[in-house]
């Protein structure tokens, strides 16, 4: 009877505990309980579970936030409160049962002190990175994908941007260019030499059109030289500096056009030889001017002086003239070209006739023999497209003028003669040119054939020592020596003749 | 009579076919570019494997689209994305800024 009368409180308070605990089980997550009723991480949190479950009671307010952030900061947390429950239970300890019995009455009503040193003991640990199971954490990698992305739409737009462009320039002139060539459009792949009728696409922004089959004209070759809009880098490159499209249009043999289109278009002609007087000039802007001086060979060669202002010739200031002599200015600069120059010359980049055309300076390598290299009658036509890289299709009916422009020059040129004194001049500058140069490379000539002519001792001489019979040998080297002997005279003879001479 | 002022400028019978310009004799005019992505881009991506490092692998993948389109070679591409994916097997963590 006894023993139940002990038991009887015992268990009573027994109950009365999970009930407790039951009834802040409401107020607290479910980890909490986990947490309680695991049996072997969490075995110390069971050993000190009353007074952890007091400490924590006493704040259901803070835990209701914390109880909102990630299960893996609760291991964190419960870690820490378990360290600062620990440091609360050697100072509460003497406290527990008074803790207890308040509890158990009032069941935390009006209890919302909160211990401040608990509260402020709480820190929320960072969760590394590489823990967290968030998409947020690959933010680098998003950004690269999205740059990638970017990139690729940038591609596509800027290709179908440069092909529309071209299609709208060749539409427009496409009249114009049947009806002064037999073919229009050749890429040379094909057997037959049949009009393609199409651009001709190099890569995603130059197109080539290559035009046959007429007067005074071996070919015109036509470039599209586009901004690269595809390239994301160079479009980012353009803000900062500005440029422009450009038509080159290059006609050899028959006209020389070069026609510079501000949209690079580059127009080349090349002329029959009796088409074409001999002569070197040049129009442009006079930046353009100024390099293609420095750059092209035959202008850097015949036209040595500076370029002089286009306004002496009617022309606007902002043109300059390189010429190899001012007769050939006064030809080409009759009325009708003074006029298309004058209404186009903000999309004229450069135009360049030249009989001696060889293309830009080229940089020889050392120890090669040099040629002259090979000149064609050229024209060279740059023209810059309006709209200074925001252009649109409808831009390109503004270069019409401009072909009209070619074609007239390649006519014209067939008719510009030189007079006799022009063309003595124009003929002493080009054996003028050619003395020049064999002088420059006459020491490395020299020098090549010095280094031949070792190679050819050499190889004797090899052959000398790799011969086994003694014999031969032998007799190997007497022709040898015979022969250097007899070089030595006919030097000697040559030094005695010119000695002679010179008296 | 009539007189055609406008003759027929064009010769059927002067018919040139074009030849593409010979790139050799004038290797200014060729672009430089590509080529020099390309070979960063292999560069990048050998070092982001052997290395592995996540952002060599992106700047790897970066230079062989800029070239790609160019050059139309798909080595540099197809070893960038293989470096891009080897660091991620190899290391399933997010990158971390190189600075």
């Amino acid at each position: 009877m006894r023993h139940l009368v002990f038991l009887l409180p015992a268990l009573l308070l027994l109950l009365a505990l999970p009930d407790t605990r039951g009834r802040y089980n409401d107020d607290f997550d479910d980890g909490e309980d986990i947490a309680e009723f695991d049996d072997n991480d969490f075995a110390e949190f069971e050993d000190v579970s009353e007074d952890p479950a007091v400490d924590v009671e006493k704040e259901p307010p803070p835990r209701a936030a914390p109880s909102s952030t990630p299960i893996e900061d609760e291991e964190d947390e419960a870690t820490v409160e378990n360290e600062d429950g620990q440091d609360e239970f050697e100072d509460a300890d003497a406290q527990d049962q008074d803790m207890y019995s308040k509890y158990d009455n009032e069941e935390f009503e009006g209890h919302e002190k909160t211990n401040p040193s608990f509260k402020d003991t709480l820190i929320y640990r960072e969760v590394p990175a590489h823990l967290q199971n968030s998409w947020e954490s690959y933010y680098m990698e998003i950004l690269m994908v999205t740059g990638l992305l970017a990139y690729i739409m940038n591609y596509i737009i800027g290709k179908n941007k440069n092909s529309r462009l071209a299609q709208a320039w060749f539409n427009s002139h496409r009249e114009l260019l049947e009806s002064n060539f037999a073919l229009v459009g050749d890429d040379g792949t094909s057997k037959e030499a049949t009009s393609t009728g199409k651009l001709n696409q190099e890569n995603e922004h130059i197109y080539n059109l290559w035009c046959s089959g007429r007067v005074c004209c071996e070919g015109m070759l036509i470039q599209l030289k586009f901004l690269k809009r595809q390239d994301l880098l160079n479009v980012l490159a353009r803000m900062m500096r500005p440029v422009c499209d450009q038509v080159v249009v290059v006609s050899q043999k028959i006209v020389l056009l070069s026609l510079t289109l501000p949209f690079p278009q580059q127009v080349k002609v090349t002329l029959n030889d009796e088409d074409m007087d001999t002569f070197v000039f040049a129009v442009g802007s006079r930046k353009a001017m100024a390099r293609l001086q420095k750059e092209m060979q035959d202008l850097s060669e015949f036209c040595g002086d500076k370029p002089k202002s286009g306004a002496k010739y009617g022309i606007p200031e902002s043109l300059s003239i390189l010429s190899e002599m001012g007769e050939v200015t006064d030809g080409v600069m009759d009325s009708k070209m003074v006029h298309y120059l004058t209404s186009h010359a903000d999309k004229i980049e450069s135009i360049h006739f030249s009989d001696q055309f060889s293309g830009p300076k080229v940089m020889q390598e050392e120890g090669q023999p040099l040629k002259l290299p090979e000149t064609k009658k050229t024209l060279l036509f740059t023209f810059n497209v309006p709209g200074m890289g925001n252009t649109s299709p409808k831009d390109m009916d503004s270069l019409l003028p401009l072909m009209n422009m070619v074609i007239y020059s390649i006519d014209k040129l067939k008719k510009l003669r030189l007079n006799r004194e022009g063309k003595q001049k124009a003929d002493r500058n080009r054996a003028r040119v050619e003395e020049n140069f064999l002088k420059q490379t006459h020491a490395q000539r020299q020098e090549a054939a010095q280094t031949r002519r070792e190679e050819k001792k050499r190889a004797e001489k090899e052959r000398i020592m790799n011969e086994e019979d003694p014999d031969r040998q032998r007799r190997l080297e007497e022709a040898a020596q015979r022969r250097e002997q007899k070089k030595l005279e006919k030097k000697q003879m040559k030094m005695k003749q010119i000695k002679v001479k010179a008296m | 009579m009539t007189v055609n002022n406008m003759a027929d400028p064009r010769r059927p019978n002067k018919i040139f076919r074009y030849k593409p310009p010979n790139t050799e004799t004038n290797p200014t005019l060729e672009d430089p570019t590509p080529d020099y992505m390309n070979l960063l881009g292999m560069i990048f991506s050998m070092c982001g494997l052997m290395l592995k490092l996540k952002w060599c692998a992106w700047i790897a993948v970066y230079c062989s689209f800029i070239s790609f389109k160019s050059l139309k070679c798909n080595a540099s591409g197809l070893l960038s994305i293989s470096a891009v994916v080897m660091s991620y097997l190899q290391n399933p963590q997010p990158m971390s800024p190189p600075w």
